[in-house]
């Protein structure tokens, strides 16, 4: 009696649990109040929400409570990339690239009410410089800002610099209110936020939510069916991240893996969104030791490594086989850059010029713990060197640990580097500059790669591509094919950006150059 | 007068633990191979931004003076800014450390009222079709792997039935809409001081999942425990002698025989709370929640010591508080320990 009695009791118990719930099923898309929310299913956090030093995953969260003065458009479908006026209507260089001259858009204001002027671009932009956190170093060649009047702000540089594209940056190039300016870190990771952007920071707790509100008097104007709420859900499980997009209670995802995105794609109110992003995988190959300090070897590693299956299994074929280290949609992607075929024959022939011996060949390749592609485009390659005679090490490691080891000494350290690429501001000299330019202490040239005249032409190709885009463009590239004969590392693939949406979400288009950024204001349902 | 002094030398013992184990997260930081300079400097840092963290950091200054520094900062509870996300320790830690003890407290009362009952029903029937299945059930709810389980209670409660959330601390409604305000950080305790009974609820239906997912190992483990020991207990003369005098079965197993076996168990789920603290990690990230699992397995992954030295001091002193709860609970349930 009392077993039937104990067992009852929990089972009226869990009965009354469940029906005295207001349990949310369905779509909590539209509340029952009527404001509606735009969530995205995020698989991080955002630490740091100050303006002048996040540098991470909180420029998905800034990019929709503050604005850059420009905005980089990248190519697609044919269009040329460009940059358009966001903050700035207009802007002007000198003929030596040395003064910019920006102009800003009348009426805009700061969620506290401020209106924006020169001196608050001005203010903004010499704090981030004074604290010298993040990506601060975008404006390195800013020596004076002027503002002769309240609409008009004058950069003078050091050296020339495109700065229409470096005030289109993801991170650093946020423009904050006058009233914040003397503010600390702790204030604006408190929640507070003093932009131009069209949504605010309502609240940020830590591993759980953001929440973002509709500032009523953006500049931009509000269309019908814009959302009045934006909450990102941190959720790490991917799993759980899909049923969420799948039972409505999300909107917006990204990382999912690429092998569940067939499945995906036959769900009808889901769409998967693919295009090329601006993350390029490369290996880079330690240049200032034997055997690897022969171009030959380095030439031969990368021709017989498995592009096509890298792509294929990797990837799910979204992925691009990368010309080069500038992915499409940059200026200055180099589409003709030639790519030759896996070829194991053409390898050995290249190993014997150099006078290596087969089978004689140790390697270790260092890669980031936990990432799959870099993981599987180990393994593959392993497989074909071994036809080669070489032995192929692989070792995941913590990204600092491999990045230590890395810093530490080229000649005890690893011989292939795998790691990702994605520019701070939308320019080839980002990626040939940090990974190729020759450094007197190793920080991201981790190949060691050190070549006067390729320091030369793309030094040259920077400041012309502050006053000539186009020329810029054409050393660019030629300083690319240098790299390509030389191998100065193996080019793997241009990784693609893959963004889940329901599919009732109207005018969503994913822009490359902020990654996995989602501007909200221009979408509704 | 014997409990007061019984538990100053339990709090000078732990002293040692927590010196102990401020030394060793010190030590450990030393050995490991990483630069918390440039870690602190940011995901992609100039060589300038490193030498600049260095300075800030102060970890020129020689090891003595660093340790110093460090073995105050733990002992008023300052622990500074995370090397990686540079926020400060004690902020994160109000959040985290409430979501944790919050699930570990309220599966942990599961564990306790699955297990415990369950084992005593198991030995009095012993042999029985119900200690049967009981055995099964435990060691199915061992052996279960955590990942496992959360996914098919998520499956069959969440998407199939649709009775229990599938992930979060709270629903859209108190969470975003109208936000709960935060004095405990315990969420069911704020709802109640809110005076907001749905959203109580609500806290409630979104602690059952994980909580029973958490509670699954040592309930079965629990159950086990507490029948053999019953066994052996329900063979003693004493209750032999309660029998003969025709006290009631449930009084006998409940009443006189339980007290004697509870023991072994409450040490096993008492353990098993210090371990959920931190070890819950998988349970936290299938289930999105906000915990001190998924805090210091972030921290650890990127060789970030101040966070990994806070949670470590505080997991520890937890450990320690538990140990001695179990000790006093012993105390009180079973008559024949002595402290």
């Amino acid at each position: 009696m009392k077993r039937r009695d104990l067992l009852k009791t929990a089972g009226f118990a869990a009965l009354a649990l469940g029906a005295g719930m207001p349990v949310l099923r369905g779509r909590p898309a539209i509340a029952a109040d009527g404001t509606s929310i735009f969530t995205l299913a995020y698989p991080a956090g955002f630490p740091d929400l100050d303006p002048a030093t996040s540098f991470s995953n909180d420029g998905a969260v800034l990019a929709n409570t503050y604005e850059t003065l420009t905005r980089y458009i990248p190519a697609r479908d044919g269009a040329e990339a460009k940059v358009e006026p966001l903050l700035a209507e207009s802007w002007q260089a000198s003929p030596d690239g040395l003064t910019w001259t920006f102009r800003l858009r009348p009426g805009v204001k700061f969620h506290d009410g401020a209106d924006l002027t020169s001196q608050a671009v001005k203010a903004s932009i010499e704090r981030t410089k004074k604290i010298g956190g993040g990506a601060s170093f975008i404006w390195a060649p800013v020596e004076t800002i002027e503002t002769p009047d309240a609409a008009t702000v004058i950069m003078r540089l050091k050296t020339a610099q495109p700065m229409d594209i470096t005030a289109a940056a993801g991170f650093a190039a946020w423009i904050y209110s006058p009233a914040s300016t003397d503010k600390d870190n702790a204030w604006f990771n408190a929640g507070n936020s003093a932009g131009t952007g069209p949504y605010r920071i309502e609240s940020y707790e830590p591993g759980q939510r953001a929440i973002l509100t509709r500032s009523e008097s953006y500049w931009g104007g509000w269309s019908e069916g814009a959302f009045d709420k934006v909450v990102f859900e941190i959720i790490e499980d991917v799993v759980l991240a899909q049923s969420k997009l799948e039972s409505g209670e999300a909107d917006w995802t990204f990382g999912i893996p690429y092998d569940n995105l067939e499945s995906l794609k036959e769900h009808p109110e889901l769409k998967v969104v693919s295009n090329p992003s601006f993350e390029t995988l490369v290996g880079m190959y330690n240049t200032r030791r034997a055997p690897l300090d022969n171009a030959k070897v380095r030439q031969a590693l990368s021709i017989a490594f498995p592009y096509d299956d890298v792509i294929s299994a990797g990837t799910a074929g979204l992925g691009a086989r990368a010309r080069g280290i500038i992915p499409p949609g940059i200026w200055g992607h180099d589409a003709e850059a030639p790519i030759p075929a896996t070829d194991l024959d053409k390898a050995r022939a290249l190993l014997a010029e150099a006078g290596i011996a087969e089978g004689g060949l140790e390697l270790t390749l260092t890669y980031a713990t936990g990432d799959a592609l870099e993981a599987l485009a180990g393994e593959l390659w392993k497989a074909n060197l071994e036809q080669l005679g070489i032995t192929l090490t692989l070792q995941p490691m913590a990204w600092e640990a491999q990045w230590q080891l890395a810093k530490a000494d080229p000649a005890a350290g690893q011989d292939i580097f795998l790691m990702y690429w994605w520019p701070t501001f939308v320019t080839p000299y980002d990626y040939l500059f940090n990974l190729f330019h020759s450094e007197t202490a190793p920080n991201f040239n981790l190949g060691y790669y050190a070549n006067p005249d390729f320091d030369k032409l793309i030094d040259e190709a920077n400041t012309l591509s502050a006053i000539d885009r186009h020329a810029a463009e054409v050393s660019f590239k030629k300083a690319q094919r240098i790299l390509i004969d030389e191998a100065a590392a193996v080019f793997v693939v241009d990784k693609p950006n893959v963004h889940i949406i329901r599919a009732d979400i109207k005018n969503y288009a994913d822009n490359p150059a902020y990654g996995h950024v989602t501007f909200v204001h221009e979408l509704s349902r | 007068m014997h409990l007061m002094r019984y538990l100053l030398r339990r709090l000078v013992l732990s002293v040692f633990v927590v010196l102990g184990v401020t030394l060793l997260v010190f030590v450990v930081a030393q050995v490991v191979p990483s630069d918390p300079a440039a870690l602190y400097a940011g995901p992609r840092p100039t060589a300038e931004q490193i030498e600049a963290a260095r300075k800030v950091l102060a970890l020129d200054a020689p090891l003595h003076e660093r340790f110093s520094s460090f073995a105050a900062r733990m002992a008023t509870g300052e622990f500074g800014v995370s090397y990686k996300t540079r926020r400060l320790i004690a902020d994160d830690l109000s959040v985290f450390l409430p979501a944790t003890l919050e699930l570990a407290v309220f599966s942990t009362v599961l564990a306790l009222l699955i297990g415990v009952p369950a084992g005593v029903l198991t030995a009095a029937g012993r042999g029985g079709l119900l200690d049967r299945l009981g055995g099964l059930a435990s060691i199915a709810a061992v052996a279960m792997p955590t990942f496992f389980l959360a996914m098919l209670l998520q499956a069959f409660f969440a998407q199939w039935l649709g009775i229990l959330p599938l992930s979060g601390r709270l629903s859209k409604e108190f969470a975003v809409l109208a936000p709960l305000p935060s004095v405990t950080g315990f969420n069911l305790v704020d709802s109640l001081l809110a005076g907001r009974p749905a959203a109580f609820f609500d806290t409630l239906s979104h602690l059952v999942l994980p909580a029973l997912t958490l509670a699954s190992y040592p309930a079965g483990v629990a159950m086990r425990l507490t029948r053999s020991a019953m066994i052996e207990i329900l063979q003693r003369r004493h209750i032999v002698a309660a029998r003969a005098l025709g006290l009631s079965g449930s009084r006998i197993l409940f009443g006189h025989a339980l007290p004697n076996a509870i023991g072994p168990a409450l040490t096993v789920v008492g353990l098993s709370f210090a371990y959920a603290l931190t070890g819950a990690v998988l349970v936290e990230i299938i289930f999105a929640w906000p915990g001190l699992g998924r805090y210091v397995s972030e921290a650890i992954l990127s060789k970030d010591f101040p966070v990994i030295a806070a949670a470590t001091l505080v997991v520890t002193l937890c450990y320690v508080a538990m140990n001695l709860l179990i000790d006093l609970a012993q105390a009180i349930f079973d008559p024949r320990v002595t402290l």
